[in-house]
């Protein structure tokens, strides 16, 4: 036991968790910890320009490393700016650790300065909160808060420190000493092991169905190891890319609303479906009715709440995914797996082969398609492609081939205008090794724009691809094709130049117009040494094709 | 539609109430009935009455459980458990017959008259929900200018 300050405590908890980096923002009510930050070596901060930013590079942090993510603000204002990424956090599992200061516990409830309710604002939007009452409490809420993240199904935690807790001084013990009393259920039941491996055996046309659970998980190797064993081929969520190189012969890219054709015949074909750490979203599913009618479902998921929600489940296996492929792996090595009836994997070649989307486009202006294709070319296995939402977004998702997990970073569950930037600057931050690039939409990139001068102050070299339509393209899509074409406040004009703007804070920009450029230009901005803006002007006409309407069928797609 | 009876052993922290009912709120049920007691290890009880279907009832025993104070929920058969209810009837002046009415009704209920002043009184009544509602019915609901109700507690007729 030592006598500190809570705001010492708090900063000691957090080493004791192993936290290198913090993205935030200090105020009044947070300047005690950003007092002890001010002679921390271990631990370095980065300065945001909006706390949204913060949340946001937490969140992108936490997916490259598969840890958490910890970013920092005042009370009031700043911890309400962090509400947004907070909760693009908390609906794809991500495991951010949020602290913000609070007014003195003397003054709750009074409105004071900058006094917000966050205990009750946090509270729908993370797996679980905390308000700090005393500083000796601090290394456990600590504690507790980094394993309620990590453990089972991740998901952002928040901490509400009063002022006069981070003040005061206490004997403490770091790290705590505590039991969490959720023990999470890890291992799948033998028994329901046993049953999927049945069916797993009889089945024609098995299919395996991985996402951001599978990722997450680290399940990779078992993912394709399974595949591999089956015959069975692979369609991934959003958030589920990479989980198996996607060139992978067994590999169908991703399903959905603007999944790949192929994928979506091959779920509706299929007479098995092995759902591994997804949660069957609508975009992902469409109409759950015609939603894999042939097959039986076998659903992994440590989430037992996932389980059944929106699709029937033949098998459920709660549990860990990586522990339930592996108990089925050698379960099926007991079995003598009969080979697949070649049928189905010549469908599945065929498929791959006659539905591979085009790419090749040498129109001008530059069509997205092959904006995505010279990205990829320039960019090695281990880059990491962050996006930001709209037609930008699913045009990576759709045609981007992604060959590792954790190397394709996504808003998926909110969708979040803004996220792919300083989720870019967390990436890099995590992987300082890595190319980052965000492939960005005029729109989103402005959302979040400011937080270049995070980058080129903290020399966070990551560029940023715009895909600039000057519109708000997706919406401009839906009113295209269900609103005849009535585009209603989606044109965003000439502002702002990109190119300056990029200039006005220190990084690199340049525009470019042509399919030839795209790959020059983009390799130079990766080694300028600075933050970069490519401006790439694209088609604004250009829609992303194939898509299923919303609540639509996915084996009836608008091409 | 079926009545459910959840009983959610929690750890007994300021919020609790709140990450319980929204599970509710977030899902349009409405709790028809909602009691918390300490028990004497220091750990709430919150005892939660609604109605739902069979998949929402599983639905929102899963996401309750899933919470962080949450240390185990129970989903209690009506039919195989003992529910009480306690009302504090609190009446307007009465006349005479009214008078002799209420506490005749109230006797016979195995409730009790807790206060009488001027020509008012305060009883005291427990028993099922139903059972209640039929004591006030016989009495006439114009009588009473108060009544406070506990909400429904419940136990499973389960002995060691
Ligand atoms: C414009 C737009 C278009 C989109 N279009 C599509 C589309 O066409 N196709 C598509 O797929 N998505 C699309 N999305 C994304 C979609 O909204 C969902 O975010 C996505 O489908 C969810 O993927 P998931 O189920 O893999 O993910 P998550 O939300 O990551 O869910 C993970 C699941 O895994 C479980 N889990 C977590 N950890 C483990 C573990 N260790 N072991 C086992 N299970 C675990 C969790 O409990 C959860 O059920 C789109 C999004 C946007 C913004
Ligand atoms: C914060 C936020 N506001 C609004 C939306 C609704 N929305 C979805 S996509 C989109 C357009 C995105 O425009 P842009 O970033 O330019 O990408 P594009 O679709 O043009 O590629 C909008 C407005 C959203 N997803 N997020
Ligand atoms: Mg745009």
């Amino acid at each position: 036991m030592v006598v500190m300050t809570g705001a010492k405590a708090i900063v000691e908890a957090l080493k004791a968790e192993g936290v290198k980096h913090i993205f935030g923002l200090p105020g009044g009510a947070i300047i005690p910890v950003y007092d002890v930050l001010y002679d921390e070596q271990e631990i370095k901060h980065i300065l945001v320009r909006h706390e949204q930013g913060a949340a946001h590079a937490a969140d992108g942090y936490a997916r490259v490393l598969g840890k958490p993510g910890v970013c920092m603000t005042t009370s009031g204002p700043g911890a309400s700016n962090l509400t947004t990424g907070i909760l693009n956090a908390y609906m794809d599992s991500s495991p951010v650790i949020a602290i913000s200061g609070q007014v003195s516990t003397s003054l709750l409830g009074r409105d004071a300065f900058q006094e917000a309710d966050m205990l009750s604002v946090m509270l729908p939007i993370t797996k679980h909160n905390f308000i700090v009452r005393k500083p000796e409490e601090i290394p456990k809420v600590v504690k507790l808060a980094f394993e309620i993240a990590t453990s089972d199904r991740p998901g952002p935690v928040h901490i509400d420190l009063p002022r006069d807790v981070q003040v005061g001084e206490a004997d403490v013990q770091i790290p705590a000493n505590v039991t969490y009393r959720k023990i999470p259920k890890l291992e799948p039941d033998v028994e329901e092991v046993r049953r999927a491996v049945k069916l797993l055996v009889q089945a024609e046309r098995p299919l395996i169905f991985a996402g951001g659970g599978a990722i997450w998980s680290g399940a990779s190797a078992e993912v394709v190891e399974l595949a591999e064993m089956l015959g069975a081929p692979v369609v991934t969520s959003l958030l589920g890319k990479g989980i198996i190189p996607e060139d992978h012969p067994l590999s169908l890219g991703m399903l959905g609303m603007h999944g790949r054709m192929a994928a979506n015949i091959a779920v509706t074909e299929c007479d098995l479906l092995l759902g591994v750490g997804v949660r069957f979203d609508d975009r992902a599913t469409g109409d759950v009715r015609y939603f894999a009618p042939k097959a039986k479902i076998i659903h992994i998921d440590i989430d037992p709440v996932e389980i059944g929600k929106n699709v029937r489940v033949d098998v459920p296996i709660v549990g860990d995914a990586k522990r339930a492929l592996r108990a089925i792996i050698d379960g099926l090595r007991m079995q003598a797996v009969r080979q697949r009836p070649s049928k189905w994997l010549e469908r599945i070649e065929k498929m791959r082969k006659e539905l591979a989307p085009r790419m090749d486009y040498d129109e001008v202006p530059i069509k997205p398609q092959r904006v995505i294709k010279e990205i990829m070319g320039v960019l090695n296995d281990d880059a990491i492609v962050v996006t930001e939402v709209g037609q930008c977004q699913m045009w990576a998702a759709h045609y981007y081939i992604v060959r590792k997990p954790r190397r394709f970073i996504s808003s998926g569950g909110l969708g979040t205008m803004g996220f792919g930037f300083p989720a870019s600057i967390g990436a890099k931050v995590a992987c300082p090794s890595c190319d980052v690039i965000d492939i960005a939409g005029d729109g989103s990139f402005l959302m979040n724009s400011q937080e270049l001068a995070t980058a080129v102050e903290n020399d966070i070299n990551v560029v940023v691809c715009i895909l600039n339509n000057r519109y708000l393209g997706m919406v401009k899509q839906w009113q295209d094709l269900f609103y005849r074409g009535r585009r209603s406040a989606v044109y965003l004009g000439e502002t702002p130049d990109f190119v300056k703007l990029a200039e006005a804070y220190g990084a690199w920009g340049d525009r470019v117009t042509r399919p030839s450029e795209i790959a020059p230009k983009l390799r130079e901005a990766l080694k300028c040494g600075k933050p970069a803006v490519l401006d790439i002007i694209i088609d604004p006409e250009e829609h992303v094709l194939p898509m299923v309407p919303a609540g639509g069928r996915l084996d009836q797609m608008l091409t | 539609m079926k009545t459910r009876i959840f009983s959610i052993l929690c750890e007994n922290v300021p919020g609790v109430m709140m990450r319980v009912s929204r599970c509710f709120t977030r899902r349009q049920i409405n709790i028809d009935s909602i009691t918390v007691g300490i028990e004497p290890s220091g750990l709430a009880r919150i005892i939660l009455l609604f109605q739902a279907d069979d998949h929402m009832a599983e639905l929102l025993r899963r996401l309750i459980s899933r919470l962080t104070p949450v240390i185990d929920v129970q989903v209690i058969d009506p039919g195989t458990s003992i529910v009480r209810e306690v009302v504090l009837l609190k009446t307007r002046r009465l006349n005479n017959d009214e008078m002799w009415k209420v506490m005749h009704h109230v006797e016979k209920a195995g409730g009790r008259i807790l206060e009488s002043k001027g020509n008012a009184l305060i009883a005291e009544l427990s028993g099922s929900h139903e059972d209640i509602e039929k004591v006030i019915e016989e009495i006439g609901a114009d009588v009473f200018r108060e009544v406070a109700r506990s909400g429904q507690v419940i136990i499973s007729r389960e002995l060691e």
